[in-house]
């Protein structure tokens, strides 16, 4: 008994605090549900579009049609602007268009023509520099290659595992 | 077809491996300083390769291929440009053996299989680079052409 009642005490205090909270909170919460009325008015029309059907799931495999086809392209402007590296750069440049062209056709849609987006950022003023971007690239798209064949299943396995392979290969022959 | 089993995707792998090792006696001669070193160390990579795969099967109660006393080379290594050749090719076929094993098998072996065929296609290339051979890449390190 001697011991509730300071605590009972105690939690009267808090109570009286927590309110104090409780009624900032609710004004914010006020302020966001204003400010979430006024930027997402467009997910509102999900809510009356439930007879559709919901997308199939896209193909893992279909964004590394479009990877390789910008591999292949940072390539390219890589050896316009260092023609001296072009007979280096051209094989792998095919390389990769050839990657593309075979994960297309797994995938049973037909090759775009074109890059998806043309690299981000134009090729090193300096050939090394370039040789060394795209060193960079070329490991990053093995990670994600990588993962892709951990994941894929047996028919896809071995394609995947060359294009990996690939990758790795074409870092040792920009060195 | 058929899809293997992991045990015999990994059987044939090790058979590979006996043979690469057996051909890189015969490159090793030819050589010499950095590419023999090279040679030692591949040869080395391939043993390791192949005691794991020897213990693995094991482990799983698999059949363990024996070594041979000898294997075919495709063709005589007699110097330095032969031997560096013959060392492409056994790293590009012991690559091919390993990517065949991509499909049967899931998870760690998966990955096992993968880093060898990513070695030994990186290691192919190497040796390319070491005798002057152009393109130094292949579009599908290990498919069969």
């Amino acid at each position: 008994m001697v011991l509730t009642c300071p605590v009972g005490m105690g939690k009267t205090t808090q109570r009286d605090q927590a309110s104090g909270h409780s009624r900032r909170k609710l004004l914010r919460a006020g302020a966001l549900l204003v400010l979430g009325g006024a930027v997402t008015p467009l997910t509102g029309c999900d809510l009356f579009d439930r007879d559709d059907q919901p997308p199939p799931p896209p193909d893992p495999l279909r964004p590394m049609v479009d990877e390789s086809l910008t591999l292949a392209a940072a390539y390219q402007s890589s050896a316009t602007a260092h023609p001296e590296l072009a007979a280096r750069l051209n094989p792998i440049a095919e390389a990769h268009t050839a990657h593309a062209r075979e994960l297309a056709r797994v995938l049973g849609v037909a090759l775009p023509s074109t890059a998806p987006a043309a690299p981000t950022t134009a090729p090193a003023a300096n050939p090394a520099g370039a040789l060394a971007a795209l060193r960079a690239l070329e490991k990053t798209a093995q990670q994600s290659a990588t993962a892709a064949c951990a994941a894929a299943p047996a028919e896809r396995a071995a394609l995947l595992g060359s294009i990996v392979a690939a990758r790795a290969t074409h870092q040792e022959a920009l060195k | 077809m058929r899809q293997p089993s992991a045990g015999e995707a990994l059987t044939s792998v090790l058979s590979a491996e006996y043979a690469a090792i057996y051909a890189y006696g015969r490159i090793g001669v030819r050589l010499t300083g950095a590419a023999r070193d090279a040679a030692h160390q591949a040869e080395a990579a391939h043993r390791r390769r192949r005691d794991a795969l020897v213990v693995q099967l094991t482990t799983a109660g698999g059949v363990v291929p024996p070594d041979r006393a000898g294997y075919a080379l495709p063709y005589p290594v007699t110097d330095r440009a032969s031997a560096l050749r013959l060392a492409a090719e056994v790293e590009e076929r012991t690559a091919a053996h390993w990517r065949a094993a991509l499909a049967s098998t899931t998870g760690s072996e998966r990955d096992q299989a993968l880093a060898a065929l990513v070695e030994y296609a990186v290691r192919a290339t190497r040796w390319r680079k070491t005798a002057g051979v152009t393109p130094l890449t292949v579009p599908f390190p290990g498919r069969p052409t």
